[in-house]
């Protein structure tokens, strides 16, 4: 069997098998999770970019499933496994079975959408990966109405990419066509589909005014699913623009870049001022999400070589140092029962190990040097001053200001100043706990100091015809 | 003139002949059971007469012959039409395991397979007159039908059908009169005559027999009748006719749509049929969003399912009908399978069909939520199920077909149907006080009824079979 097949099938069927389980299990199913998210990680370094195709529809467009990894989902393909295991290393929730074998459903067909070669394929694992989410919020969630708001958004999304696709489809006679490098679509059409794909792109990231979902599921969630979900799903709609919209309809990304500039930036500004406004740790951070991925969509409307790549090194940036907060607000969640900024305070006097990460993973998000946000950001705002886009780069500087500005809050109003007296002690990180963010902090260093192989692929504008490092 | 048939044509028939005769041997069987009620052998020979049925239809499939002068057209079409009334003959018998008096299964099983004789005449009928004959016979083992339990609803939804389906049929019977009139011959194929086209009463008489069909189509405006007859009939009646009545129906229009009518008329003539499609998408799946009962959803649903299979029909093309059967099967299986599912949780009140009867199904009955899950997410077209698959072959070939609104129609009722589907699943999955285990008997024939359409919904999205060669329809 294909290995890129076996990455996909493996944490799905693992999943479905997990219930298998006995209910109240809550060693086992974690054990297998981890091992099954890391030799999914393995598959994928071993599949490089071997494809495997098999013909579905011929009329009335030709479509397969077809999957292989390009330049840039190979690395988000990475990503992905890597937050998930670290996601299950870190879970600790009730009916932990049920819950792990939702994150590895949410795996599977995450890296189904992220590999698919094919838009229709790519088009089912959209609405398909919305459904663990769905039963996590169900499941797991405060409040019903937060997975109603994150299904019908989203579905919505679902629904335009469905409708672009199937007129794509028939327009260019083959939905065959990611990573390609085929001829660009035109005609009287292509504005449409390239609405209808945008559409779903942005409700996906999310940018305002489409991002109202986005709060309450992220803070409903818990923490090792919104992890994922705010690490990797996210990126789902950024990665479409890179290799659907920029790939196959670059006129359009082109000629509509001043609204979807517009759009990223009032996300940039926004998300940045609401997060220094929020009291609930996880909202910050949710609203921080919104303003970092408004720099990726400048990025991308940008079409700038530089700028493009950088908005995969900030992709895979923001992902770790999202998951890892994510992740590390969870410990503080499960040790004090609040997540609260007025409530909290002087953590770090208890828990050192739980305050360095939560301070590294803070400054990577603040865009230290030395750390991936950095370079990410660096690159997206050389690439669009160097597109001639000047006021997109101001605005995303004093977004950057604010950036630091509520994550030093976050950090500081939890971990610093003096010990609550009404707050329980803990002990600080155990081991395994230290271990599931540890790869996420790692990586962020890694990629910091050494973004190169990122960068080798100068492939993101030239349609993904190029080859893996 | 005398007229005489030949073995040819007594054999064209014989997947019909097959159906009725088992409907005789379950009244046959029935006689030797004296007291004790076999409840189970009356659907096992119900159920084998079925596959045979199936069998012999599916060996006509690449023979095609005009039987009974043209009257009725076995091969291609018909004989995939057939097949999905057999199939769902054969889901609706399966739910007959608890539901129902035990002393009525018989009967009942019995009228059920000459209503489905009545629907398989319609899949291959082309003249009015088997028409007529197919329709009548579907309709009135129905009307007996609904009224098989002892129950006030269930007389009400027999007496509403009677009524209402019976004003149909002379609004059909009327028009098909007026196209006799028109054009002095009962065949369909002798409507293709240009000629018609400037003919007033032909207009009238194919207009008037549009209604009837889309009455038993049920679409708006003349859906009314249907959640309160699915609601008071036996949820197996039930399933029966929100399959096999859509699919004999459904058939007729095909065929009369693609296949009876002038030259340069379909455009005009149909247009009002695919706003009629249009406006039931929506309305059908506004619908269901107020519902608390599992079979007036899946009703208001159906009304919306099928105006998205007519949607398909729009603009004529044959890969258009490709899509319309493929639809069609998989609405076939997702919906026996969520009515299976209902009888599996059912006790003989059939309080399965009440909505809140699912509440922590996921925890009490995991493997029936599962499938029910798939069959919910079928109907709103997500993956990976056929309903996904259908949706966006049906979107694409509305979209080639240049009806750009039925497409954006199709899209705007998927999206409001997707509340109403998830508030089902979220029920069974929303994590609440209550007992842990189902006390229900277990119920093998509509477990197993609901693991095999789950199967077949999910299998039918990857391997995509549309029938090739279902044209031409008339000769």
């Amino acid at each position: 069997m294909p290995l890129v097949l076996v990455s996909i099938l493996l944490p799905i069927v693992a999943g479905a098998l997990l219930v298998t389980l006995p209910r109240g299990d809550r060693v086992l199913s974690r054990a297998v999770g981890i091992a099954v998210a890391a030799t999914t990680f393995g598959t994928i370094l071993a599949a490089g970019t071997g494809d495997w195709s098999v013909r579905w529809l011929s009329r009335p467009f030709e479509s397969a499933f077809h999957f292989g990894a390009t330049p840039i989902s190979y690395w988000i393909a990475l990503l992905l496994a890597l937050c998930t295991a670290c996601a299950i290393a870190a879970c600790r929730v009730e009916r932990t079975r049920d819950f792990v074998a939702l994150l590895l459903a949410l795996e599977g067909t995450m890296l189904g959408l992220f590999l698919a070669r094919d838009l229709l394929v790519f088009a089912l694992f959209w609405d398909l990966m919305l459904v663990p989410v769905f039963f996590a919020l169900i499941g797991w969630g405060e409040h019903p109405a937060t997975a109603w708001r994150y299904f019908i958004y989203n579905f919505a999304g679902g629904l335009t990419l469905l409708l672009a696709t199937a007129a794509f489809g028939i327009i260019y006679g083959s939905t065959d066509v990611i990573g390609r490098g085929g001829a660009p679509l035109a005609g009287g059409w292509a504005p449409w589909i390239y609405a209808g794909f945008a559409f779903a792109f942005l409700v996906k990231t999310p940018v305002w005014p489409l991002h109202t979902w986005m709060p309450p599921t992220y803070s409903g969630l818990p923490s090792p699913m919104v992890s994922v979900v705010s690490g990797v799903q996210s990126k789902a709609g950024l990665y479409g623009f890179l290799v659907i919209a920029t790939a196959l309809l670059p006129a359009y990304v082109h000629q509509y870049a001043t609204p979807l500039m517009v759009l990223g930036g009032i996300s940039l500004i926004y998300g940045a001022v609401v997060a220094l406004t929020q009291n609930d740790a996880k909202r910050i951070v949710a609203y921080s999400s919104l303003s970092h991925l408004g720099l990726i969509v400048i990025a991308v409307a940008s079409a700038n070589t530089l700028a493009l790549d950088g908005a995969l090194v900030y992709i895979v940036a923001h992902g770790l140092f999202s998951a890892a907060l994510f992740l590390l607000l969870g410990y503080v969640e499960e040790r004090e029962g609040t997540l609260g900024l007025p409530r909290l305070g002087g953590l770090a006097w208890m828990n050192p190990r739980l305050g360095g990460a939560l301070c590294i993973a803070a400054l990577a998000a603040l865009g230290l040097p030395g750390l991936a946000g950095f370079a990410g950001e660096l690159l997206i705002l050389i690439g669009v001053y160097q597109a001639g886009f000047i006021w997109p780069v101001i605005v995303a500087l004093v977004a950057i200001v604010l950036a630091s500005a509520y994550m030093l809050r976050l950090y500081q109003d939890i971990m610093n100043g003096p010990q609550r007296e009404d707050l329980p002690i803990r002990p600080d990180l155990t081991w395994l706990e230290g271990l599931a963010v540890a790869p996420l902090l790692a990586a962020l260093l890694l990629v910091g100091v050494f973004p190169k192989p990122l960068l080798d692929n100068a492939a993101i504008t030239s349609t993904q015809s190029g080859t893996l490092p | 003139m005398t007229l005489s048939f030949t073995n040819a044509d007594w054999s064209a028939i014989l997947p019909v002949e097959v159906v009725a005769a088992a409907g005789l041997a379950v009244i046959l069987a029935d006689l030797f059971s004296g007291r004790k009620q076999w409840r189970y052998v009356s659907i096992v020979i119900g159920l084998l007469g079925v596959v045979a049925a199936g069998i012999v239809a599916g060996r006509q499939f690449g023979h095609e012959y005009d039987a009974f002068f043209g009257g009725f057209m076995t091969g291609g079409f018909a004989t995939v039409f057939e097949e999905i009334v057999l199939i769902g003959t054969a889901g609706s018998l399966l739910l007959y395991g608890t539901i129902g008096p035990a002393g009525r299964v018989a009967g009942t099983t019995a009228i059920m397979l000459w209503s489905a004789c009545g629907a398989m005449l319609m899949a291959g009928a082309a003249n009015l007159i088997a028409i007529f004959l197919g329709l009548e016979l579907l309709s009135l083992g129905l009307y007996a039908l609904c009224a098989a339990v002892d129950r006030k609803t269930a007389r009400e939804s027999a007496l509403k059908y009677l009524i209402l389906s019976s004003t149909a049929t002379a609004f059909l019977l009327f028009g098909a009169a007026l196209l006799f009139g028109a054009t002095g011959s009962v065949m369909l194929g002798d409507f293709i005559n240009p000629s018609l086209a400037s003919s007033p009463l032909f207009w009238m008489g194919a207009g008037m027999f549009l209604i009837g069909l889309v009455f038993k189509l049920s679409l708006v405006p003349f859906h009314i009748w249907t959640p309160d007859v699915f609601e008071g009939a036996p949820l197996p009646v039930t399933a029966f006719m929100s399959v096999v009545t859509k699919a004999g129906a459904l058939a007729v229009f095909a065929r009369f749509t693609y296949a009876a009518l002038p030259p340069g008329v379909a455009a005009r003539l149909l247009l009002p049929v695919w706003i009629v499609a249009a406006i039931s998408m929506i309305v059908g799946n506004v619908g269901m969003l107020a519902q608390v009962d599992l079979k007036r959803l899946l009703a208001y649903s159906g009304i919306a399912q099928i105006g998205y299979i007519v949607v398909a029909l729009a603009g004529g093309t044959p890969l258009g009908l490709r899509y319309a059967i493929y639809y069609l099967t998989a609405y076939a299986f997702m919906n026996l399978g969520a009515f299976a599912v209902a009888a599996s949780i059912s006790g003989s009140d059939e309080d399965g069909s009440r909505l809140s009867s699912y509440r922590g199904l996921g925890r009490r009955r995991p493997w029936l939520a599962a499938a029910m899950t798939i069959f919910l997410l079928a109907l709103s077209g997500l993956p990976p199920t056929a309903g996904f698959l259908g949706k966006i072959l049906i979107l694409a070939v509305t979209v080639e077909n240049g009806y750009l609104w039925l497409a954006a129609a199709l899209i705007v009722g998927t999206a409001i149907s997707l509340y109403a589907y998830a508030n089902v699943i979220f029920a069974m999955y929303a994590p609440e006080e209550g007992p842990q285990r189902d006390l229900r008997p277990f119920v093998p024939l509509a477990w197993a009824s609901a693991a095999l359409c789950a199967a077949v919904v999910i299998a039918m999205t990857f391997y995509p079979l549309t029938p090739s060669n279902v044209l031409p329809l008339v000769r």
